[in-house]
Parts: C-alpha cells; structure tokens; sequence
C-alpha cells in the first residue's frame, strides 16, 4: 500500500479538533463497543478518502458531518437497528419506558440519548445536528432538505421528545 | 423541557464522551500514514467486493452470451431456426442484463460520501434496490428454454401429444414471464408473493434497500407545519 496522498498534518489536526462529531455520531448509532470502533475506522477512512474532492468554500465541519453522517446511516443500516440500552462510560443503562424512576441528570441523558437512538437512521441525523445547535441553513446544506422541511421535521421530532420528556417531569 | 435544556444535556453527552476517549482516533487516523491501516482498509474492502461480485456477474454474463451468439451463428440453417430464435433471444436478454449491471456499477463508483445525506442515500439504496430489475428481465428469457430444441422436421413428424404439451409448458411459460417481468417492482413488495419469490437472504438487503428507498423519498417530501 502506498502512502496516502491525502493524509498530512491539516487532516491529521482537523480530525482532532473536530473529533467530537465522530464520538457522537459513532455513539448515536452503535451501542455495541465493537461496532463503535469499526463506525470510526469507516468514518475516518472516508474523511481520508473523501479529502481530495473537499471543497473549501464549504465550512470544513459542514462536509465533515456529511461524510460521517452518510457513512453512520450505511452502518447502521448494514447491521441493523440500535439496541434499546445505553452505553455512555462503559456501563449500559437500562430506562423504562415510564421512567417513572428517572430522577437525575445522569438519567435525563441516557433517556435523551436512548430518545435519540430510537429515531430512525434519516431524522437521527437531523436531530444530532439540530443538537449541536447547528443552523437551519446548515443543517438543510449537510442534509439536502429545504430549510423549511428541515424546521418541520425538527419541529415535530422535538414535540414528540418534549411529551416523552414531560413523562419523567413529576 | 426547553432547547435550550435539551442541547445543555446533549452537551455534558458530548462532554463525557470526550472525557471518556474510549475511541483512538488519533491512533487511528495516524495508522493511515503508517502504512498500518489493515482496519481502515477494512471499509475499502466491503467496497471493492461489492464491486468484484458485480464485475464477475458481468464477465459471466458476457461469456454466456458470445456463448450463444457463438453457437447461433455456428448454426445459421433453416433446421436451426428454432435453435437460433431462442439461443439469439436468450443472448439479447442477457446482454440486457448486463448492461444493467454495468449502470449499477458505474452508480457504486458514483457514490460520492460528501454528497448531501438525501442525495447519497437516495444513491445508494437505488443501485442497491436496481438489482430487482434484473430479476425482472432474467424471468423473460423463461419460455425460450422451452423451445430451442424444436427443429422444422418435428413440425410433421411429432405427435398430437408433443404439441398439446410443448405449448402448453411454452404458454404457461410465456405467461409467468410477461406477469412476472410487470410485477417484479418494489410497489409490489410488501405482497406475500413477492416475500416468498425473493425470500432468501440475499434478497433481503435489497428488499430493505427498496424500503428505505422509499423512506428517503417521503424523508425529503416538503411538509408544512401544522
């Protein structure tokens, strides 16, 4: 194999810096650790390989979330759909649909993140970036929705969210 | 719970995640220089025997029908007329096929990652769903199985019961072949006969494929609020 042409120190510091999309992506659409590794290999590997035909007048993140995100939603579309437990520190967090014992924080986030993987592969993708306040006008350029389509979805996504979440509020 | 709480939590998400930096990414993207990315090329691989299959169905595809076309053209008598329709249509049919499978793979090539994520996907599900079509045109060349063995001398010599079956197997198979060439469509596969046509494994990732063609479809729908 001969040395990658695309490989230097800019791809080597934009992927660091930058590196906490792939963490989110990669745990948004895997639970399993093994799975997560192999989503950041592929992620990174296309980020590489997608390098030379990267366009400059696009903010570096905008092509970035597009790269990892299409290769997430091939992933998770390979192997099938998330499980319904939540891995943040190594330790799965089971939440009941009632969540009638959620009380703090730490369980707001499994639930949340749980919410979030339950979406399907498409809306996942809206919501991760939604999430990372990314504007409408960039979520529609990562996306390849209008704007206005993109503001509906999240609008309905997040009311959806917002009953679930009214469920543990007591 | 307001935005602003819901992306307060998605942020200590992310905070953890950084914190935990259970995934080496710097080792990772560092191997791609090393010349050690045996997992990287892990994706590439996927890829290329995607790419490979589809390559050899073509080359196999060729062979069979310069195979034919051999034979037919080896075989330009009037007592070969049978022979030559059938062995000739049968050739066409996979040259067609063929070319299918060359437009799907020229759509892998295409496959472009830092495309939009509608756009990409759309892709990517079609040439995974197109596979169908060639399904579709593999079923035509049915009925010429059923007749490439008639040559003019059976015209008179063969018997009453010859004809009464070879037509009917000929006409059953005609019929099945025209039905099935028409059905054979993704609008027709949440039918139970279409499960059980395309039931083994292999189909199962291009019956998803279709179904998540037609998600990317409604996904990228307008809709209006309210």
């Amino acid at each position: 194999m001969s040395n990658p042409p695309g490989v230097n120190e800019d791809f080597l510091r934009l992927i660091q810096q930058n590196s906490g999309i792939i963490y989110k992506i990669c745990y948004t659409y895997c639970t399993d650790r093994n799975d997560r590794e192999d989503l950041a290999q592929e992620i990174i590997y296309q980020l590489w390989k997608s390098g030379k035909s990267y366009d400059a007048t696009y903010k570096f993140t905008t092509w970035m979330y597009r790269v990892a995100l299409n290769v997430a939603i091939s992933f998770s579309r390979r192997r099938g759909k998330a499980s319904s437990t939540i891995s943040i520190d190594g330790n799965n967090i089971d939440v009941e649909d009632t969540a009638e014992h959620v009380h703090d924080r730490e369980e707001k986030i499994a639930l949340l993140q749980q919410y979030i993987q339950g979406l399907k592969e498409l809306d996942r993708a809206l919501m991760i970036l939604y999430l990372d306040g990314k504007a409408y006008s960039e979520i529609a350029e990562v996306t390849g929705l209008t704007e206005t389509n993109v503001a509906t979805k999240i609008s309905r996504i997040k009311e959806k969210m917002k009953q679930k979440f009214s469920g543990i509020k007591k | 719970m307001e935005d602003i709480e819901l992306q307060k939590l998605w942020a200590e998400i992310d905070n953890k995640l950084e914190q935990a930096k259970l995934l080496n990414l710097q080792s990772w993207a560092l191997n791609l220089q090393n010349k050690e990315a045996q997992q990287m090329a892990k994706a590439q691989h996927r890829l290329r025997r995607v790419t490979h299959f589809k390559l050899w169905a073509v080359v196999l595809g060729i062979v069979w029908a310069a195979l034919l076309l051999f034979l037919v053209f080896n075989h330009l008598t009037w007592q070969g007329i049978f022979f030559n329709i059938s062995a000739g249509t049968i050739a066409a049919l996979t040259i067609l096929a063929v070319v299918v499978y060359i437009w799907h793979i020229v759509l892998l090539k295409q496959v472009d990652e830092s495309n939009t994520i509608a756009e990409t996907q759309q892709t990517l599900a079609r040439l995974q769903s197109s596979t169908i079509r060639i399904a579709g045109i593999g079923w035509l060349q049915m009925p010429f199985y059923a007749t490439f063995f008639i040559t003019p001398a059976m015209l008179h010599n063969a018997g009453a019961a010859f004809w009464v079956i070879e037509l009917t197997v000929t006409g059953l198979l005609t019929s099945a072949a025209i039905w099935l060439y028409r059905n054979i469509h993704y609008r027709n596969m949440h039918k139970k006969w279409f499960k059980i046509l395309f039931s083994s494994p292999e189909w199962t990732q291009v019956i998803k494929a279709m179904e998540f063609l037609q998600e990317v479809d409604e996904w990228k729908k307008t809709e209006f609020a309210g």
